[in-house]
């Protein structure tokens, strides 16, 4: 297979850039143009020219753009840029016309559009218009936030099909004002993109990117969806922000362009069975918010043009960048050398203005009439709970280098090590009296802009986790995020419910108001949008809740924390449950394989370093026992799954412990003491004793 | 792009920190790493034709240029070098916790065999100083030992604490080479044969150290920091998350400088050049890096390019050349161009950015105000230093970061107050583990209450090499019972001035004629009194060996001192002394006896191995199960025996490790040629064992 070499090239810099807020216009000589709007406000329309930028237009919006997308007459060159800034949609023409001015006066800000002809679909965070020639036609509300909206080509669906990527993880496919049904997706959604840029074979195919790593493809069917297929994140990489596709492998199949929150870069092309296979990925430190491929900067030679987070606009061509005159010469590239002059030169007068700012603003610290005022400055952060190893990971990306970040926690959490992160940390000692359980600073290397941080939380633990993020920017200052910890934090929303679980029923009767009720909802768990949904795990109604688990753990934890929040709000409440005995097993048996798979994986893990030790010694290893062999055989693999989950079996422990407290906890008895037998029958696992301890001991 | 001109696997774990190569037969480059279960491996690819390995010595099947040294101990250390005169052969010299044993590979004999009471933490051969013959110098328990190829001690000294990492470099730049030792006391010490000639304290125990071009030499701490030193003055240090493994000087961009390159625990290598610590080169194993080494390991005809070496614990091997001169430099295949401009481009994002910063921001009329006091502390809290830090108008203070190296857990200190307690001043508590001068970067967050944006203050502090020290003003304390007293040619007021720099003091302390001031310690060593009259005479009073010694060290540099000899009188530290030699002779009693036992056991158990197989031969069943049960007994013995043997040795080791410091400490006493006579008279005094020279010596400074 060819080995797809491409090397960057910076174009320019723009302010911060929203997802989906750069595109290609489409090919007009032997070059395409660039679009790209930030949310400083500025829509800017450039070509290249012998490695030069040449502006087309700049047009400026009052408010940030949030989106930029291309649209076009019914059937004709989709050449028009439409941005959306505030709840307004400006359209332009490639040579910079404004020929559309239009206010949806939706009651949100658009968060994120889309055009199809005369159709035009925009979203807020929760509501979904769509205008034809502008007059509003459909609307609906949404359950939960909505991250990015497309259309199917009409052209070949014979109808408007609108698909809304909602947060809640579900495809939300609507027809006119209606819900048609919702696709279930793995994660999030975050982008959607039509697959092969023309919806597939018969137009409907939709590809979806998640914000925990993973690629889809829906088949959008006329009454149900079809999983096409869909590619994991084994590696762990970040959150889809933008996705294309595009020949760049010129083996006649149109290529994956994806790019992720964590920097990277990547091209996929298909197999002879249709399976992506990884051809490039490019590592660029800061969230990509858009990609495209096309033509830019010289003609014949494709690219993947990016724009990130903090504003840059760059290309990853496959041209070659060095051109090397003989083994020992390198040429130099005049143009470059001029433009480094004139770099410098700039950077001179800049560094006088800043000295004399400088030199003003330690005067006014001691003025006694100046008003004291910090600027904000752009955070893009993230908190998102990874459901392989039960961690929450929190990156923050700013537009300047990060000086330092400290972290504060009110309650006990872990912090992981990330390879990624190259920052140093240093824990300090806290004392928990001071509401302090974890006290840590991160200093960062230089003109890193992007950093991920893993936490693992305690189920049943509540608080909020602080974080003061300072910039390596003159004159210093600090902000604080702040990210509550739920107290039942390592749940995942879900929207099929298996009802034949045996479940544990907790029942609430009581004086509270529906928007009381999910409110408790939304303090308890994660991944609840802040308004009432339709339907939960937990049915409720005024007056009545109603919360069913098949672990007795969530259930006890549910009811500490409901009764604290109705004392707190003096409301009394009705608590009854329903603990059901066979579900104990039952959670316990769907702990089981795990629990005896990552005992043998310990023991095989032990077992590894002797073994070795005799292959050292020993010329023949037939006479061991198979199983031994295979601990050989695959002592790297082994040793390497040991390392990625360090704590696995700990965390299994504790929850086995939680579970048998718990049980007893409803039937009014402490069973601490017992604690420590446990762990002896845990030690010498057997599931059959096991259930028998939680049966018999008291 | 430099990519490896080799790379092979040695399909053995390979132990961190203990690689080296070494051409044992004087012509061919072997590969010698320590692996786990107390082996050496020996990779000599070259000498296949007439490898014969015997005796010790176990060959490989499949990789017949393996060849396996059985130590049947724990390998902690491993060098070689040109160990006898007049040879081309390199000697490995391999190190455990108990012994060192020098081995000639080429004709598989032992040179020689000693013990190592203080273990070997590090070993380099070489020449030092103007001792005539190479030696092997061996670091331990606070020791240094050189031994020459007969296996004698030439050499001999103490340092403050274990030693982590030894090497050779010319320091002074007259042609001889000076020992390096770097310590877990964070320590760098220059040693010109006995004579400290320089001291430099760093952040962490000093886990290596490698030589370099001329007078330089890199070194690495267990904290993740590398850097670069020429003679005392420190380039560069960077600091990582990771740790450095190995680090070695290699000239690899060929432009006739070395630079430093660095094995990280996270598989990582890179060259960073020895001026700024840029990095120039990097590449990644996917285990963690166990030693660089160089050596001629292709050994082309005509071409004798020595290739950087890197070897990961996995057993990977990979070798590099220089890179050829083409590539002026640039060896990691970037567009110089493209990243020039990038960087300019993103310092005038960054320019502008701090423009606009200035236009929106501002932190009208509020100063930063820090006093650092000493907290005599009470019975809630315990004796500190304390940094006062207040705003000067209604903000308040959020949090306050304290970056500062060597006196917190991790690099830094936060206070982070709860909401409920948030005012315009905060009391830091700070207790300097050790004497020395710290610089603290603060960064306080000043803002409203409840407000989300907050100021960042940033500001430096130096806290003095005596801070944990509190000035005693009315008189009645006890004295302390030891003390030192020299006779300087000095004026008491430059005293003064040394004693106002040096303590945190409420305000500096003034007097024309006799100095005496007491200080009570925070640390809670009792009282210091320092008292100076106008005829030179100086006394330091204190309990504190250690102290004494700091200050007179911190003195002597302050006073520019080049020797200085002074009386010490410190009879509880005698007295301790004496305990502990007691407490040794008793441990080499014991150890004897049960050396011997050992010894009769094992004859015991060769007897019944040999019946019992007998006894099973012949089909005596009984009798062999019999045997077997006493033997099985006979060896539950042994293994209590051990244990009992191991315990013995540990407290022997913590004993001589506190007459090591003992000794240290009596020579920290004096400076100069003095230091290095006490150090010498208490060596041979041991080895003499003659225990009241010893005494003598402490106390007077000379034998």
């Amino acid at each position: 297979m060819m080995q797809l070499d491409l090397s960057r090239v910076d174009y320019l810099q723009v302010g911060i850039t929203s997802q989906g807020s750069m595109r290609l216009l489409p090919i007009s000589g032997k070059l395409q143009k660039v679009a790209v709007a930030d949310t400083d406000g500025m829509l800017q329309v450039f070509g290249m020219k012998k490695g030069e930028v040449q502006n087309v237009f700049k047009a400026p919006a009052p408010q940030k753009i949030t989106r930029l997308v291309l649209g076009g007459a019914a059937g004709a060159q989709k050449d028009r840029i439409f941005v959306s800034t505030g709840s307004e949609v400006r359209g332009y023409t490639k040579k910079g016309k404004n020929f559309l001015n239009f206010n949806t006066n939706m009651s949100e800000p658009i968060q994120s559009m889309f055009v199809e002809g005369p159709e035009l679909f925009a979203c807020g965070n929760f509501v979904y218009n769509h205008y034809h020639d502008c007059k509003d036609t459909h609307y609906m509300l949404c359950g939960d936030r909505i991250n990015d909206v497309l259309c199917l080509p009409p052209e070949r669906t014979q109808e408007l099909i609108p698909v809304l990527a909602c947060q809640d993880r579900v495809l939300r496919v609507l027809q006119e004002s209606e819900l048609l049904y919702e696709v279930e997706v793995p994660g999030p959604p975050t982008c959607l993109q039509l697959s092969e840029n023309t919806g597939g074979e018969e137009g409907n195919e939709v590809l979806y990117g998640t914000s925990d790593g993973r690629v889809g493809v829906v088949q959008i069917g006329k009454l149900a969806p079809t999983h096409r297929w869909e590619m994991p994140n084994e590696k762990r990489s970040g959150g889809i922000l933008c996705m294309d596709n595009f020949d760049i492998t010129s083996d006649g199949v149109l290529d994956l362009i994806l790019g992720r929150d964590d920097g990277q870069v990547e091209v996929y092309s298909f197999d002879e069975a249709d399976e992506p296979v990884l051809r490039f990925s490019h590592s660029c430190s800061e969230s990509i918010t858009s990609v495209q491929a096309g033509i830019v900067s010289t003609p014949g030679y494709e690219e993947i043009v990016c724009s990130t987070y903090a504003g840059w606009v760059f290309g990853l061509t496959s041209e070659q960048q060095t051109k090397e005159m003989g083994p020992s010469e390198v040429k130099v590239d005049p143009m470059a050398v001029t433009k480094i002059n004139s770099l410098k030169s700039e950077l001179d007068n800049l560094q006088q203005k800043v000295s004399t700012e400088r030199e003003k603003y330690q005067q006014s610290a001691y003025s006694k009439t100046a008003v004291s005022a910090i600027p904000l400055f752009n955070i893009n952060d993230k908190f998102v709970l990874n459901r392989e190893d039960a961690s929450y990971t929190l990156s923050l990306e700013l537009q300047m280098p990060i000086d330092n970040v400290l972290l504060q926690s009110d309650v006990p959490v872990d912090l992981l090590d990330v390879e990624k992160n190259s920052a140093v940390v240093s824990f300090s000692a806290c004392n928990p009296e001071d509401g302090n359980y974890l006290l840590a600073t991160y200093r960062c290397q230089a003109n890193t802009t992007r950093l991920e941080l893993k936490i693992r939380s305690i189920e049943g633990q509540h608080g909020t986790l602080q974080v003061y993020i300072t910039p390596r920017l003159q004159p210093k200052t600090c902000q604080l995020r702040c990210y509550p910890i739920k107290p039942l934090s390592l749940h995942q929303r879900t929207h099929a419910f298996d009802e034949d679980r045996p479940l544990n029923t907790l029942k609430l009767k009581g004086q509270f108001s529906l928007a009381e009720m999910h409110s408790w909802v939304c303090f308890s768990l994660p991944e609840v949008p802040e308004r009432p949904p339709a339907g939960d795990v937990a049915s409720f109604q005024k007056g009545e809740g109603i919360f069913r688990s098949d672990n007795i753990s969530t259930i006890s934890i549910l009811k500490d924390i409901l009764s604290k929040e109705a004392t707190n709000k003096k409301i009394r409440l009705d608590i009854t449950y329903d603990i059901k005995e066979e579900s104990i097993p039952h959670t316990l048996a769907l702990i089981h394989p795990r629990l005896e798979y990552q005992l043998l994986l310990a023991k095989k893990v032990q077992l590894i370093d002797g073994l070795k030790e005799l292959q050292v010694n020993e010329n023949d290893l037939t006479f061991l026992s198979p199983e031994y062999q295979q601990i050989l055989e695959d002592a790297d693999k082994l040793q390497a799954e040991f390392k990625r989950q360090p704590c696995h079996l700990e965390r299994l422990y504790g929850m086995i412990t939680d579970l048998y407290i718990d049980k007893y906890k409803f039937k009014g008895q402490n069973v601490r003491g017992k604690v420590p037998t446990l762990l002896e029958v845990l030690d010498n696992y057997d599931f059959n004793s096991l259930v028998q301890f939680f049966e018999t001991s008291a | 792009m430099l990519v490896p001109i080799f790379s092979l696997k040695l399909n053995h774990k390979v132990s961190p920190r203990t690689v080296a190569i070494g051409r044992f037969d004087g012509v061919h480059p072997s590969l010698t790493c320590g692996t786990t279960a107390g082996k050496v491996l020996i990779h000599s690819p070259h000498v296949r034709a007439q490898a014969q390995p015997a005796g010790g010595a176990t060959s490989m099947g499949d990789l017949s240029d393996i060849n396996l040294l059985n130590i049947n101990q724990q390998v902690v250390s491993i060098a070689t070098g040109r160990l006898t005169d007049g040879s081309e052969k390199d000697t490995l010299v391999v190190g455990t916790a108990t012994n060192v044993m020098a081995y000639d590979v080429d004709n598989n004999t032992d040179i020689f065999y000693r013990d190592a009471p203080d273990g070997a933490n590090a070993i380099v051969v070489g020449r030092l100083g103007s001792i005539e013959s190479p030696v092997a110098i061996v670091g331990g328990n606070c020791s240094i030992q050189g031994f020459d190829q007969k296996g004698e001690e030439t050499y001999w000294t103490v340092t403050g604490d274990n030693v982590c990492s030894l090497e050779l470099v010319d320091f002074n730049g007259n042609g001889q080479n000076e020992l390096i030792v770097g310590s877990e006391d964070f320590d760098i010490r220059v040693f010109k044969e006995d004579e400290i000639m320089a001291e430099m304290t760093e952040t962490e125990a000093i886990t290596a150290l490698c030589r370099m071009q001329d007078s330089r030499f890199g070194y690495a701490l267990a904290n993740g920091t590398v850097g670069v030193y020429d003679r005392s003055t420190r380039y560069w240090r960077i600091k990582s998350k990771n740790q450095a493994i190995s680090i070695h000087g290699y000239d690899l961009d060929s432009d006739g400088v070395e630079e430093l390159i660095t094995g990280w625990s996270n598989g990582k290598i890179d060259a960073r050049s020895d001026r700024t610590g840029e990095v120039i080169f990097k590449d990644n194993f996917s285990q963690a890096v166990a030693g660089i080494v160089q050596g001629d390991y292709r050994m082309d005809a005509g071409s004798t390019v020595e290739q950087l070496i890197c070897v990961s614990v996995d057993g990977e091997v990979r070798g590099y050349n220089p890179a050829p001169p083409g590539l002026a430099g640039n060896l990691m295949d970037t567009n110089l161009e493209q990243d020039t401009i990038r960087e300019l481009s993103q310092r005038k994002q960054n320019l502008m950015l701090e423009l606009k910063n200035y236009e929106e921001n501002a932190k009208a009329n509020t100063q930063l105000q820090t006093t650092l006091s000493v907290n005599p502390g009470d019975n809630s809290k315990p004796p500190h230093v304390e940094l006062y830090i207040s705003t000067t108008n209604d903000t308040v203070i959020r949090a306050v970061l304290i970056f500062a190296e060597g006196i917190f857990d991790g690099e830094s200190h936060v206070v982070h107050p709860s909401p409920s307690a948030l005012s315009g001043t905060l009391r830091v508590p700070v207790v300097p583990p050790k004497d020395v001068p710290v610089d603290l970067h603060i960064k306080a967050l000043i803002g409203h209450k409840g407000s989300t944006q907050f100021h960042v203050f940033e500001l430096t502090r130096q806290l003095p090499r005596f801070s944990m020290y509190s000035l005693i003003t009315e008189p009645g304390i006890p004295e302390p019972r030891s003390s030192v007293t020299m006779t300087l040619n000095e004026r008491p007021q430059r005293l003064l001035m040394w004693i106002n720099q040096s303590f945190l003091l409420n305000e500096d302390i003034t007097g024309e004629l006799d100095v005496d001031v007491s200080f009570l310690s925070l640390r809670g060593s009792g009282p210091l009194v320092i008292r100076m009259t106008q005829t030179g005479q100086l006394t330091i009073m204190t309990d504190d060996m250690d102290l004494a010694g700091d200050i007179i060290q911190a003195l002597a540099e302050f006073l520019n001192l080049e020797d200085l000899l002074t009386t010490a009188d410190f009879p509880v530290e005698i007295e301790t002394l004496k305990q502990i030699l007691i407490k040794v002779d008793e441990y080499h009693r014991v150890r004897q006896k049960l050396t011997a036992e050992m010894a009769d056991h094992s004859n015991l158990i060769r007897s019944m191995v040999v019946r019992a197989e007998d006894a099973r031969l012949m089909g005596d069943m009984r009798s062999m199960r019999k045997g077997y049960m006493e033997l099985f007994d006979l060896n539950r013995d042994l293994i209590n025996g051990y244990t009992i043997r191991c315990n013995n040795h540990q407290e022997l080791l913590s004993c001589l490790k506190q007459v090591n410091q003992i000794i240290q400490r009596a020579g920290r006493l004096r400076v100069g040629r003095y230091k290095t006579q006490v150090v010498n008279a208490c060596r041979t005094a041991i080895k003499n064992n003659n225990t009241s020279s010893l005494y003598k010596i402490i106390h007077t400074g000379m034998a």
